[in-house]
């Protein structure tokens, strides 16, 4: 990097941080781990930067050298100048520890990326407030009435909000009063450290509108860091690109989703799911990331890119300038920029790769399993504030109907805490419902394990056929044991006729198979020594071992890079295949949710509440959502089109918090919610119904499938909006 | 597969290469006869070696690899093989004393035939301990084991069951944390006059189980939820087995710990109620020793010092031995040790590079 930072920024914009040859590094046994390599990055004031780089590509590191907040046994070297709108500019390494409180949180604050535990839950959010005017010695007062505004500003109940203890508070509601409070002290600088990672679809979209309009409305540089391209695609102004600790690509953010001048952004690009882009389009990057003690010599890149040549092995590329404003790391720039798009526009072709195989209705062949107005209750004892003797019951799912038949795909689609995983591990037995019945082949399961009636299918035979694959690859693993023995477990239960040496060959077989090599290596290792993808395939692994009919997988690839995510839905896909498996995926993702059930011709449902609001083929959610939900869904999927503004005004959507689960809205649960809700949704309750024309096939619960209905003449809801 | 095969180690363990021919065909090789790799099986059938050695390789040769990188586990394995090499070998080689075999009082380090010296009845005060240790060592594993063994079984299953079985087993643990220890203990023991060293053990280990059994509960309710149990009970893995492989490794450094508490606490307590005369004397151990030495105003009297020291001495030594092990065991149990421990070379290079770095990245 020998282009020096004045050279990339002679437009004399107004800079606020100028960063160069940041450089971050810690002590470890194996060596030195660089966890941001010579980094150099001008913030300019006013705009909002979008960093986006997968998990461990230093991204978060970067954010704490911009505070100065690199924890012990980092250490931080290079210059880092920041530009105050009035006064001498600072070198934020030579602070005292005074001017170093004050700059932090006065001159620059940070959103943490968990807002869950970025607030002490024994202290009402009030005192949080007062906490942090009073380590600045500002008026708490004024400070106060200012972050009643904030609040305020952010949709917030300010005075119900100041006098609550956070565990009453949902985590967007949480991650809004930490904005909030990050704002308290007028910084002139937010870095925002992947703000929405944990919350819903659509509480992200609300809050990245809602930064859109602090941003103009308190003249606020953000830096807004995530792993998550599509999120930031439409509101930041430049795009930097991380890749083993360095930018390797920055400009505007136009341009760098259009016209891609390194091909790790393109192939990241191509990587993500979502809406838009045709299938045939999506590739997953082969190999991974590289590790901080031993990054590749030359370009950091050359050991996954396909264009790599001598000098990308040797030679580090500097900057090349692509245009005015856009520079990219890489030899040969022009030559990846002249491969088409890898935004495609438009896609009309949408043909499945495979059709819907599962027929709808009772002509059906016999489903696999079948939920039959499944409802499960929690009774949640009391003792929380409100106190009162009788427990509240919260119905995760209420009265849900599905089949799932053989070599069938269902997707699983909602918000935290609408009963989701619920609902998918009653459909593998996993959970008794309160209500209703579930079958496997016509054997009511719960029937089998408690021997009542005539059990046709053993109870056995039914927990073998219905697998689970967990969310957290970390957790799903017995940290205690080896992969041999991890793997065994299940032929050791299920091929007693198998002995030590047929189950490790059997192990060494499928580890192949899925491209963990050399399997005799990885055979006995520990899930310490594994990377998250490789135990998300250790898992697939387990539960194919068991030959099972449904495999119910729970979130299996959002703890998973980017880069990662398709390859391993693939996999999955394509151990269906050969396997004869029927799926059940779970996802709070719509474009997760399309690429599964695109490719293997499957349904998506969609759960509101504890209910299906609606189901269907996937040409026909994606493209004719009918519920409205559906369609508020659709809208805060973020997609790649730069253009894509986000407004709060065009929102779908009434208030951005879902209701209390344990006190449901009367009639149409999503009438609190729904922009088209009418009288008749307070009072009546919707069933699903076919919705009619077209083909594949589709059902939702919402009046507006009818066409003759009370609805239609019935008043709209304007009670005002609430807190939008 | 590969600690297996590329064992350099001769001996039993080794078996598989003998057995078979070509260790390479087991390895690798014949997955591409079948069509899918769900139906491989492997050409060569498993012998009670390949168990055998896999076994050997997985509960003894690793653990002593481990812990013979710590000094703590050396001192403390060589200190409890010398208490060990006493309640045995010693036992036959040095004659039991009896009163008047020597002069009153004989200083330690005086003669060789008195090593540590006698006491008031110039009994010899080296046999008198060496024909302790066994009685004593075999009531403290009795009284430890009897511990660990209860706690562990009702924490466990009272954790892993819950609901009624969880309602019961908590209650008698309940029970068990509230009757006051000693009384019971002095009651149980004047009712049983116990004098055989394990009923000694047991008697004494009577209430001390049930705080363990609390610990061992609250631990399991958190493991219990994580998502790999519940994949193995998916599995219907019979639910001993899922107790004993899949949740008790995460207990173990935390059991191991508290049988050598136990055990300590054992000697201790037995030793105390030796001391007061609770217990009914049987034959030497260190406590009646000790008790012996106090009657005989040993506290006041210069020349019979050595009388208090030389059990103490012995008490405290077993109590440091066990208590290193116990320090030294948690690195055993810990899978990141193991795993920098398995005998495989390519593991070796592995080890830690992903991890390590993403663990990096999360502390930051």
């Amino acid at each position: 990097m020998t282009m020096t930072t004045t050279d990339l920024t002679d437009r004399s914009e107004d800079v606020i941080m100028e960063v160069s040859n940041a450089r971050v590094s810690f002590g470890m046994e194996r060596g030195r781990a660089r966890v941001l390599n010579d980094v150099s990055m001008d913030v300019r004031r006013g705009e909002i930067l979008g960093v986006m780089g997968e998990s461990g590509s230093g991204k978060s590191m970067f954010a704490d050298a911009l505070l100065d907040a690199v924890v012990d046994p980092g250490v931080l070297q290079g210059e880092l100048t920041y530009y105050p709108g009035d006064g001498e500019p600072i070198d934020l390494l030579s602070l005292s520890e005074e001017e170093r409180r004050r700059y932090r949180w006065e001159d620059v604050a940070m959103v943490f990326q968990g807002a869950m535990s970025s607030f002490n839950p024994v202290r009402k959010i009030r005192t949080h407030f007062v906490d942090t005017l009073n380590a600045h010695d500002y008026d708490v007062d004024r400070g106060l009435e200012r972050a009643k505004d904030l609040l305020g500003d952010l949709y917030l109940d300010a005075d119900r909000v100041l006098d609550s203890y956070p565990h009453e508070l949902s985590g967007g509601m949480k991650q809004r009063i930490l904005i909030a409070l990050s704002l308290v002290l007028d910084p002139e600088m937010l870095v925002m450290d992947e703000p929405t990672a944990a919350l819903d679809l659509l509480m992200q979209r609300s809050i990245i509108a809602l930064i859109e309009e602090i941003q103009s409305k308190h003249d606020l540089t953000i830096v807004f860091i995530t792993h998550d391209i599509p999120l930031v695609a439409g509101l930041a102004d430049r795009l930097a690109v991380l890749y083993a600790f360095e930018f390797i690509e920055l400009g505007p953010a136009d341009d760098v989703l259009a016209e891609p001048a390194h091909p790790y952004t393109r192939a990241l690009l191509r990587t993500t799911p979502n809406l838009e882009t045709p299938l045939e389009e999506m590739r997953p990057i082969e190999g991974s990331s590289p590790d901080p003690v031993n990054i590749p010599s030359g370009c950091s890149y050359h050991p996954r890119c396909p264009m790599a040549d001598d000098q990308c092995r040797e030679v580090d590329p500097e900057p090349y300038r692509v245009d005015d404003d856009h520079i990219a790391h890489c030899h040969h720039w022009d030559e990846a920029i002249e491969e088409e798009s890898p935004v495609a526009v438009g896609g009309d072709d949408r043909t499945p790769t495979r059709a819907y195989v599962g027929p709808d209705g009772e002509d059906a062949e016999d489903p696999l399993v079948s939920l039959d107005d499944v409802e499960v209750h929690f009774e949640q004892k009391s003792g929380g504030l409100l106190s009162r003797a009788e427990p509240e019951t919260v119905a995760a799912v209420d009265g849900v109907d599905i089949d799932i038949h053989e070599n069938d795909t269902v997707v699983l689609v909602g918000e935290s805490g609408c009963g989701k995983t619920t609902l998918g591990k009653v459909a593998v037995g996993a959970q008794r419902p309160t209500g209703g019945s579930v079958s496997y082949r016509g054997q009511d399961v719960w029937d089998a394990k408690d021997m009542l009636g005539g059990v046709s299918i053993p109870f056995e035979e039914i927990r073998r056929a219905l697998q689970i694959i967990h969310q957290d690859p970390g957790s799903s693993l017995n940290s205690h044991r080896r992969v041999r023995a991890i793997l065994e477990t299940p032929l050791r239960r299920w091929f007693p006729e198998l002995d030590g040496n047929d189950r490790i060959q059997r192990i060494l077989g499928m580890l192949e198979y899925v491209g963990i090599s050399p399997p005799e290596d990885y055979i006995e290792r520990y899930p310490h020594q594994l990377s998250g993808g490789e135990k998300q395939r250790i898992t697939l692994i387990r539960s194919m071992l068991m030959d099972p009919e449904l495999i119910l997988a729970d979130e299996a690839v959002s703890a998973l890079d980017v880069s990662l995510r398709v390859e391993m839905m693939d996999l999955m896909i394509e151990l269906q295949e050969q396997f004869d498996t029927s799926f059940l995926f779970i996802s709070h993702n719509l474009s997760n949710a399309r690429y599964l059930a695109e490719k293997t011709g499957g349904r998506i449902a969609v759960m509101y509440l504890g209910e299906i609001v609606e189901i269907g083929t996937v040409d026909r959610i994606i493209n004719d959502p009918q519920h409205p939900y559906t369609q508020a869904l659709k809208w805060a999927t973020p997609d790649l089109d730069p253009d894509d503004e986000i407004e709060t005004a065009d929102s779908p959507i009434r208030t951005i918090d879902i209701p209390d689960p344990s006190n449901p809205p009367s009639g149409c649960r999503y009438h609190t919610r729904c922009a088209k809700a009418r009288e008749v949704c307070r009072v009546e309750t919707p069933e699903l119904i076919e919705a009619d024309e077209g083909p594949g096939h589709q059902r939702a619960a919402c009046f507006r499938a009818y066409d003759d209905h009370a609805y239609w003449n019935s008043e709209p809801i304007v009670e005002g909006p609430s807190e939008e | 597969m590969t600690a297996d095969s590329h064992d350099c180690e001769p001996g039993p363990d080794d078996g598989e290469s003998a057995d078979d021919d070509g260790v390479g065909g087991i390895l690798r090789g014949d997955g591409g006869q079948v069509g899918t790799p769900f139906d491989t099986t492997a050409d060569v059938r498993e012998t009670r070696w390949d168990r055998y050695g896999r076994a050997i390789d997985g509960y003894i040769r690793m653990p002593l690899t481990i812990m013979r990188q710590d000094w703590r586990s050396i001192v403390g394995l060589s200190i409890v093989a010398v208490y060990l090499l006493m309640g045995t070998v010693l036992t036959w080689t040095v004659e039991p004393t009896r009163t008047g075999d020597g002069p009153q009082f004989v200083q330690p380090f005086e003669t060789w035939e008195y090593p540590l010296g006698t006491n008031e009845m110039g009994q010899d005060l080296f046999a008198q301990t060496v024909h302790s240790t066994g009685p004593v060592l075999t009531m403290m594993a009795s009284g430890a084991l009897f511990t660990v063994v209860m706690g562990t079984f009702f924490g466990l299953v009272a954790g892993y069951k819950g609901g009624e079985v969880d309602t019961v087993l908590s209650s008698i643990t309940d029970v068990f944390i509230n009757i006051p220890g000693l009384p019971l203990v002095i009651v149980l023991s004047v009712l049983f006059e116990p004098t055989h060293p394990i009923s000694v053990g047991i008697l004494l280990a009577v209430a001390a189980w049930a705080g363990l059994a609390r610990a061992i509960r609250s631990q399991v309710l958190a493991i219990r939820d994580e998502s790999f149990v519940e994949a193995a009970r998916m599995m219907d893995v019979p639910t001993p087995e899922l107790l004993i492989k899949e949740i008790l490794p995460h207990l173990m450094p935390y059991i191991m710990v508290n049988l050598v508490n136990a055990a300590r606490t054992i000697i201790f307590s037995a030793v105390a109620l030796y001391y007061l005369g609770v217990l009914p004397f049987a034959d030497a151990n260190w406590g009646v020793m000790l008790n012996q030495a106090y009657h005989a105003g040993a506290i006041y009297r210069p020349d019979a010092t050595h009388w208090l020291v030389v059990p103490m001495v012995a008490i405290a030594g077993i109590s440091i031995g066990l208590l290193l092990i116990a320090q030294s065991l948690d690195r055993v149990f810990n899978p990141r040790v193991r795993a920098r421990h398995a005998d495989t070379g390519d593991a070796e290079d592995g080890d830690g590079t992903e991890p390590g770095s993403t663990e990096m990245m999360k502390q930051v």
